[in-house]
């Protein structure tokens, strides 16, 4: 609307052409913009304090764990709690962070793979009912998956995968918004490629994983990212699927240690900081392309 | 001639049979997982909400809507209700207002913009778990922000102890969490404003309030109505940080729908009723959604963007 307000008037073009030089450059002195630091610094420490202080915490002395912001000293005992079992009792921390890399790598893997494939049949080959099952995975991602908790955990238990990795791992073999996504991207790309990829022989596996996924590989990093973020800090159904302490994810193993009277706090921050900051690191190391990346994903 | 067209058609149809098989072979992981994981449970769910079943006896028993009733008496439910709509008031405008103003803030500095869009997106990466082991260890009654309170006061709140302030907790956490990812949002909001109409507006003698008012916010509009939708959905689905937290308390003062529905399918082994409160949680949450969708497209209308 606005822009239409102030589109271009034929007769006063010129006259304004030159006002806008003038006002660029008023604005160029005005604004430099650089005072903006001063809020965008202290905001930013504000948003990854808690982040400093799980890390300070995690090398803290036990005797000052949660008594002061710095600790005096640095020490990596609850490291070594973790790792070792805890000197007297084995503790599972170590097996657990292994269940949760085993289940969160195996299933984002499964949910890029076969949203590649999805959306590529959706999109590329459109056979015929592409478009129902469009709109079913619509209908599907817009559908309440609270309905759905209790009746998938009865599925499970009937059959027999109750407490076991099969539990945790099948309910995430798919995701609806990587089909999503894959598929709205795919649509895009230049059809005369695919076709003369199929002139050079190339079957439909070969394309998708030869040429789709490496055009689109900004976005995959996302999709992956995300979906990886999302199986990682899952808390509610890995709660309910597994009792046996040996197959605990980290973070149902941590929040089962959370306790009111949670004896360890330090060694909780060292595994909080496991389950933290390989995270971090993960979408750091891909940060050169994110912003636009997750932008493209949120649009 | 015929023939030659006879063996073009058949040669064709042979091409898009092949298409067809392929089509639907490439597309069997995504069907035979929609029917386990979402048909299978979403025409048990209907069934579901009229037995009752504590998964020890062999088989559920029919009780009509008894299920229902009981959860539309429940204390517990009202509760749940009552504390989402007030998640809502606190938690929408804060985070509204959080990431709009982070949004500005990366998209106005000269450089750096990608490193601060990040900086302030990592909250989103936290797990609640992480989170909660962080908030409770920031607040606890002899942590470090109690201490420093006392320090200058002389007196410091019980933060999870009283139920505004553990709500209060819940929401900012929440904030934390997602401010940084819908500033994302709004940045492509922002990024979409052409300079231009800036430099036309500044022409005409628009101050940086006008300015906001009249050409930001109204392009910001879609995003706008993205995130608050967003933001509702969330309102609704709380579970980990007050299960983290309070377990629903202190007197059920940050008690949930999904607390509940853990609670009674999970800890009661309730199913059938377990599986009624989510039905009505997601009934109760598509009503508030359409209601607030009408307003905000009403609210865009009368003003035309």
């Amino acid at each position: 609307m606005v822009q239409d307000t102030y589109s271009v008037n034929e007769s006063t073009q010129y006259r304004k052409d030159a006002r806008r030089g003038q006002a660029r450059r008023r604005i160029r002195l005005r604004n430099h913009g650089y005072w903006l630091y001063w809020i965008a610094v202290p905001v930013f420490l504000l948003m990854v304090l808690p982040y400093a202080y799980l890390l300070l915490q995690s090398f803290a002395p036990w005797s000052q764990v949660d008594e002061t912001f710095f600790p005096s000293t640095l020490t990596l005992r609850s490291y070594e709690w973790i790792f070792t079992g805890g000197g007297f009792e084995p503790q599972p921390w170590l097996n657990a962070l292994f269940n949760s890399v085993l289940v969160s790598v195996v299933d984002s893997v499964c949910m890029v793979v076969i949203g590649a494939i999805a959306g590529y049949a959706f999109s590329i080959l459109q056979f015929r009912g592409h478009k129902l099952i469009n709109n079913f995975i619509l209908f599907q991602m817009f559908y309440p998956a609270i309905i759905l908790l209790v009746p998938t955990f009865l599925v499970i238990r009937f059959t027999g995968l109750y407490d076991t990795y099969w539990a945790m791992l099948l309910p995430y073999l798919v995701s609806l918004w990587a089909v999503f996504m894959y598929t709205s991207f795919f649509r895009s790309v230049d059809k005369e490629i695919l076709e003369a990829a199929r002139i050079d022989g190339a079957g439909e596996l070969t394309i998708i994983f030869r040429l789709m996924v490496p055009i689109s590989r900004t976005i995959s990093t996302v999709i992956f990212l995300f979906v990886f973020m999302d199986r990682w800090t899952n808390l509610l159904w890995d709660l309910i699927v597994v009792k046996d302490p040996a197959k605990q994810t980290l973070s149902v193993l941590l929040s089962t240690m959370f306790g009111p009277y949670g004896t360890y706090p330090g060694p909780l921050y060292a595994a909080g900081a496991l389950l933290t900051f390989p995270i971090l690191i993960l979408f750091l190391i891909f940060s050169r392309n994110l912003v636009k990346g997750i932008q493209l994903v949120l649009r | 001639m015929i023939r030659v067209t006879g063996t073009k058609q058949s040669k064709q149809s042979k091409i898009s049979l092949r298409k067809e098989f392929q089509g639907w072979l490439l597309t069997s992981p995504y069907l035979i997982f929609t029917l386990i994981f979402f048909l299978i449970p979403l025409v048990y769910s209907i069934y579901l909400v009229f037995q009752r079943w504590n998964l020890i006896s062999p088989r559920p028993t029919f009780v009509g809507l008894t299920n229902f009733q009981e959860a539309l008496t429940s204390p517990r439910i009202w509760q749940a209700c009552l504390v989402s709509y007030k998640f809502i008031v606190l938690f929408v405008p804060l985070v509204m207002a959080a990431s709009i103003g982070l949004a500005l803030i990366v998209h106005h500095l000269p450089k750096l913009k990608a490193l601060f869009a990040i900086g302030f997106f990592l909250p989103y990466l936290a797990s609640g778990v992480v989170s909660s082991l962080i908030g409770r260890g920031i607040l606890a009654y002899n942590g470090p922000f109690n201490t420093f309170l006392r320090s200058i006061f002389g007196t410091s709140p019980d933060w999870l102890g009283d139920g505004n302030l553990a709500l209060l907790i819940i929401v900012v956490m929440v904030v934390w969490k997602f401010a940084g990812y819908y500033a994302l949002i709004f940045l492509s909001g922002l990024q979409g404003i052409i300079s231009e109409v800036y430099e036309a507006a500044s022409l005409d003698g628009a101050n940086a309030w006008t300015t906001f008012w009249r050409i930001t916010l109204p392009m910001l509009y879609p995003a706008f109505y993205t995130v608050l939708i967003l933001a509702v959905g969330i309102s609704f689905s709380l579970f980990t940080e007050p299960f983290m937290l309070t377990k629903g308390g202190p007197e059920m003062a940050t008690q949930t729908w999904q607390l509940e529905i853990y609670y009674q399918a999970f800890e009661q082994f309730r199913s059938g009723y377990g599986a009624t409160v989510a039905l009505i949680n997601a009934v109760v949450t598509l009503i508030t959604i359409l209601i607030i969708r009408r307003l905000v497209e009403a609210w865009g209308r009368h003003n035309g963007w």
